[in-house]
Parts: C-alpha cells; structure tokens; sequence
C-alpha cells in the first residue's frame, strides 16, 4: 500500500480548527471557560504517616486489565497484593471494551492463514503513531503481544473466538473474546487474582501518594467507602506500599477540564466511549509526587461511533466490521471522502473537516458475514443502524443525492471487483463483495472521545520515569495512564496487548523491589 | 450609647449579611426540613414519626399512620399506573413490608451502609435474573460486563431516589423501583 502522507495534509491538529466543528468547539470554550469536573485536583504527596492503616507489598490502583495483569504476577511472586477501584464496580473501561487482542502470529492468525510478524505490528504501530512511540516500549510490547495473548488464554483461561482487522494494520490481528467484550477477560482475571488471595477493595479511592524523605513511594493515602462522584463521602486511611506501588488507572478522556487543558477542541460537545471514572486526578498525583508526563495533547477520538446512541455504543462493532466491504459516505455530496481503512486519527479528523456525521453502509452479504449478530441487533434496536430494501430508500433517509450516490456505489463496486481502490487506497478484503445485494445497512458516525494516548513516562520495567530524569523509585505504572508507547495513534485493538504486556512486566518488577522498611 | 449607634447596627447591609450567612449554613446542613429524621422505631406508614409536618401527601391521600403495605396495594397495585415502585425511596417499601431498619443494619447506636450481602440473604440475584429475562430493551438484572455481580444498591437506591446505573453509558428506560 503506498503511503497516504498527501492526504494527512491539511487534517493535521492544527487544520482542524478551521473546521466548522473546530470552529464551534472553540468558541464554545471561550464562552464557557475551562470546564470544571466533579473531582478537585490533584494534592501534593504526604509524609509518611506514623501509623498505617493497612500494609501490603504491592499496592495497585484500578482494576482493568493492566492492574488485574499486575496483581496476578505480583501474588504469584510471593507479593501481597491489594488492588484499589475507586468505582463500585470492578473493571474500568476494560469491562466495556470491544474486547479486541491485537498480537501477531497467533493461533487464529494461523487458522485463517494470515502471514504476520512482531516486526509487522511494530511497523504498523510506529507508522501510525507518526514515529513519535517510544521505540523501545513500541517493540517491547509487539515482541511479547503473542506471549501475553497465550497466557490470557492458557493460564487464565479467556476464551478468543474470532479474528478481527481494524484500520491502519496492515493484516488482521485482533483476536476477539468469545463475547466480543473486555468482560470475558476482566472476570476471568479478578477470579484469578481472587483466588491466588489478591484482595480488592471497590469504592476505595486514592488521595495522594505517600512519599518518604528520599522521594521514595511508600504508600498511598485513600478514601474507604468513597461514593463516586461525591467528594464528600468516604473515610480517610493510608495504605502502606512495603515495595511498590503500581498505578493502573486509565485514561482520563473523561476528564473535560484536564483534556481541554491538553486540546482544547475537546470540550463537552464531545461525547466519549468511556465509563465516567476515566478521570486524571490519580495520573495527576503521580506527577505531583515527581512522575514525569509525555504527549498527553494525543488524544483519541473513535472515528467509528454513533451520534444516534449514547456511549461506545454497538455501531463500532458494525463499523470496524464493515471497514474493506463496504464504502463510507459523505451524504451531503453521495460520495466517499476518504480511506475506509485508514487510522483512527486520519478518518476522525476526515469526519471532523467535513463537519457533519456521515455513514457507513453494507449489503445482506457482507453485513451478517461480519457483523457480530448481537451488536447488529442492538443496532437495529435502538434506531442507530438501519436497514433499507433498496438504495434509494437508503439515500431518501439521509438526504442523500441519489444519482451521484448510485454512481458512486458503481465506482466502489468496480475497486471491489479488481480488489483495488484508485480513489482512496482503502484496503478491500480477497472476500469482498460488491455492494449489491438488497436490503442495505447503514449507521451514522460522529467521532467521540475514545483514549489518551499521553500520560505518565516508563521504562522498559515498566517504573516510572521522573521529573528527576530518574526513576522514580518505588512507582510502577502499565496501561492507558502510561504515555509514549503509541505515539499519535493508538491503534485498535493494542490497548489489551499493552495492558497485559506492561502490568505484567510491572507486577513482577514491584514485587522485585527492596522492601523500604 | 445613642440612637444613632443602634440604627448603625441593624441597617440593611447587615440584615443581608445575616440573611447570607443563614443562607450557606442551610445549604451546608441541608434544609431544615428536607433532611427526615430515621427514626428506628417507626412504623412504615408513619410518615410524620421522620417527616414531621413536611407535606408528603396531598391532602386528599388518606391517614396511613396505621396502614401496612397490602392496605397500599388497594389503590397502588404493582404494575399499576400508581404502583410505589420506583415513587418511594426502597426502605419505606422495605419498612412497609416489616424488613425494618435493624433488619439490615443490626441493632445499634449509628447504622452504617450495608453490603450487598445483606441484600442476598433475601433476595437471589440468578433468580431475579430469570424473572427479567424477557424485559425490553436489556434484562436489568445482568449484563455481558458484569453478569449478576452488581450490589443491588446501584440502582435500587433505599435512602435516595433510585437510579438506572446502566443509563451511564446506555439508554435502557427501566422503572427502578
């Protein structure tokens, strides 16, 4: 596939603010100034406390897949562990995701015959990252994808069913859980951590981080019985950290005063995809206690969901399915605007110049063939996917000029024919049919706020890297509130592969550490 | 000492600083009548024992000082247009019902929350689940992400007005009662 550098020009960060919604986004900021969230910002980092509360090796904060990786390796080490959630449920954005495992040469890889390589996903990552990854975390998480991928299923016994492709790899590597959700490896994991005798505790929240006079971690201070959102409730206590403390706490996409701080387009006319806790004040504390920040302006938006539903919605589960058979669709010009298979950034930014949602559509061949039925039939549901018995009626609901929207699908239907796509360069599957076949499907898009590719600095053992141009001792950290591993753009279905490669790597690394004292 | 002095001191910058002042110590205490008292030895159909002269009712709904929950059920049938599913906050349906307050929270001095434990020693969360099943558009009662996991308590609020936890991210028009 040839480059698309020609086509980025003019979708940069910056081209966006001339666009309409740009425009509006930021004028709306001006209006109403920097939003201000439920939480209060971060505190500084206590002293060490006479007495402690509560006191494990390793203490963990959050419970996604990273924090559940961490505190399965640590117990496993001899570590004791506790991990804290400071929502009332378990799980994170991990237990909503899509449930996609990007890892090259696996056994559904294999199966489907699908010629893949470490170096491959390393590539395609650092290609749509803008080389902006940090190559190193970049090729430590593509060399142990495959590994860690084996572990989930073999040792904590997820299942995965089906391979997947989403935009910007150059093969399909996602391996799909059997119920298309994060959930089916988050539950597994916190009954296998459970079991080992992790403890987690819900609605406990973490105020600050404990310090000692060296600037070492040493603990945390938490609220007990905290009731998300309500800052009032809860009861203070300090839970000693004996070697390390591992801070597995998301993203913060959800944080419109901290990603309007960071971007500025992305006020609260921005929906996103995430639970409500995806917030930065843990991150936030982190650098208060001396960890370092990287490219936390990097901000994802998902380019495949619905303005027709609330949340992640079911349309991504269409949409990423449909990317390669069928074409994507500017209704107010009948035509395609861009490459179907292109990133997540390249196609957000795409919609986002335009202006205005546009769709994505199928035939009764490639959409039951690709989509997941149950997301299909939620779609349908709730009205954010439609179905139509011929074209024409299709073009009628979206006001769609029909003549040059029938020419195109002929234009499209041709690529799709010759398996190449003169316009745009879309990559178009050797099992692609023409667009031919009645009825028809089709969803809106709108892009929402999906995940912060910025956040705190690691090395390779997954420690936290500080404002000391040092490690910062006794503080580990793996998953989406780490930065640097994707660069620009994260793509889809890497979000699992780094979680479980790096709070692994720091699970195992904290339960290394020298106990203090 | 004079006249003067003693206008000085009631004028009406002060009177509005005093107004103020009363102001934010009711907003921080909650308003003097909005806050019932939970009496532990009320009988559900009380109502003044906690809310004192607050206006519960409209003044045509009859006197429910002796009534129990079946004598509701004459007007307010479940499943019914009036039904106090999702009208009462959860404890009055519990106290209603003789599930009193030291039921959940023990005989002691400052009652604390619960866990959801205390809710399973009644009520099965596979079974209700299996009631529900066919319930439009989701069954409430589990979910691909959590299964029947959930304390009850996230949506079947007892000392507030329930909620619907899944509208987070969902749009699922549940009546919680």
């Amino acid at each position: 596939m040839s480059d698309d550098a020609g086509e980025k020009k003019g979708l940069t960060r910056r081209g966006f603010l001339k666009s309409a919604g740009g425009v509006a986004a930021v004028a709306g900021m001006a209006a109403g100034g920097i939003a201000v969230g439920a939480r209060e910002g971060a505190t500084r980092p206590a002293a060490v406390p006479k007495k402690w509360d509560q006191a494990y090796d390793v203490v963990i904060i959050g419970s996604g897949f990273a924090g559940l990786a961490a505190a399965i390796e640590a117990k496993s080490a001899g570590a004791s562990v506790v991990v804290i959630e400071k929502m009332p449920v378990h799980g994170g954005n991990s237990i909503i995701n899509g449930g996609d495992f990007c890892a090259p040469v696996t056994r559904l890889q294999k199966a489907a015959g699908v010629q893949d390589s470490p170096d491959l996903m390393y590539k395609d990552m650092m290609k749509a990252g803008l080389y902006l990854n940090n190559p190193e975390l970049a090729r430590i998480l593509a060399d142990n994808a495959g590994g860690a991928l084996e572990w989930c299923e073999d040792y904590v016994g997820a299942k995965f069913t089906r391979l997947n492709f989403h935009g910007g790899h150059s093969v399909k590597r996602a391996n799909q859980t059997a119920n298309a959700s994060g959930s089916e490896l988050v539950n597994k994991m916190l009954a296998k951590a459970k079991g080992l005798g992790v403890e987690v505790l819900t609605r406990t929240k973490m105020e600050r981080m404990i310090t000692n006079k060296d600037g070492r971690v040493v603990g945390i201070e938490v609220k007990t019985g905290y009731r998300y959102p309500d800052e009032k409730t809860g009861k203070t206590a300090n839970i000693k950290a004996g070697k390390a403390v591992v801070l597995t706490s998301g993203g913060f996409s959800n944080d419109i005063a901290l990603r309007q701080i960071q971007d500025p387009r992305l006020t609260d006319k921005f929906g996103t995809t995430n639970q409500p806790g995806a917030t930065g004040e843990a991150l936030l504390a982190a650098c208060m206690a001396g960890a370092m920040d990287v490219q936390m302006d990097w901000i994802q938006l998902g380019p495949w969901t619905s303005p027709d539903e609330k949340g992640f919605g079911h349309v991504p589960l269409f949409c990423e399915r449909l990317v390669g058979y069928g074409p994507m669709i500017d209704p107010a010009t009948g035509k395609r605007f861009f490459k179907e298979t292109g990133n997540r950034k390249e196609r957000a930014d795409a919609i986002i110049l335009l202006g205005h949602p546009v769709i994505i559509m199928g035939d009764s061949y490639s959409v039951p063939k690709q989509v997941f039925p149950g997301a299909l039939e939620k779609g349908l549901q709730n009205g954010a996917v439609k179905k139509f018995d011929s074209l024409e009626a299709m073009a009628k609901n979206y006001n769609i000029p029909l003549e040059t929207f029938q020419k195109e699908i002929a234009r499209w239907n041709s690529f799709v024919e010759k398996k190449k796509d003169d316009d745009f360069d879309c990559m178009i599957f050797p099992d692609a049919k023409p667009t031919v076949a009645p009825p028809f499907y089709a969803a809106r898009l709108w892009p929402k706020v999906h995940h912060t590719m910025g956040g705190l600095v690691i090395d390779r053992n997954a420690q936290v890297f500080g404002f000391s141009l040092k490690p910062v001792k006794g503080l580990y950290a793996a998953g989406e509130v780490t930065g640097g591993i994707h660069g620009a753009v994260r793509l889809g279905g890497v979000a699992m592969a780094d979680c479980i490669v790096f709070g692994r790597i720091a699970g195992r690394n904290a339960a290394k550490e020298t106990a203090w004292g | 000492m004079t006249r003067k002095n003693k206008t000085t001191r009631f004028s009406p910058g002060w009177l509005l600083a005093a107004a103020l002042a009363l102001a934010v110590f009711f907003v921080c205490i909650g308003t003097p009548y909005a806050g019932p008292k939970q009496v532990v030895s009320a009988k559900g159909g009380d109502c003044k024992a906690c809310h004192g002269q607050e206006k519960v009712f409209s003044p045509s709904h009859p006197d429910t000082k002796a009534m129990a929950y079946k004598d509701c059920l004459g007007c307010h049938a479940k499943g019914g247009p009036q039904m106090l599913q999702g009208k009462l906050p959860g404890s009055h349906l519990h106290q209603l019902r003789g599930v009193t307050c030291e039921k959940c929270h023990g005989k002691v001095a400052k009652p604390e929350a619960v866990d959801v434990n205390q809710c399973l020693k009644c009520h099965n969360a596979d079974k209700l689940a299996e009631r529900t099943a066919k319930v439009k558009p989701e069954n409430p009662h589990t979910s691909p992400h959590y299964g029947t996991s959930l304390d009850c308590t996230l949506c079947h609020r007892q000392h507030a007005k329930s909620e619907n936890y899944c509208n987070q991210c969902h749009q699922f028009n549940f009546v919680v009662p």
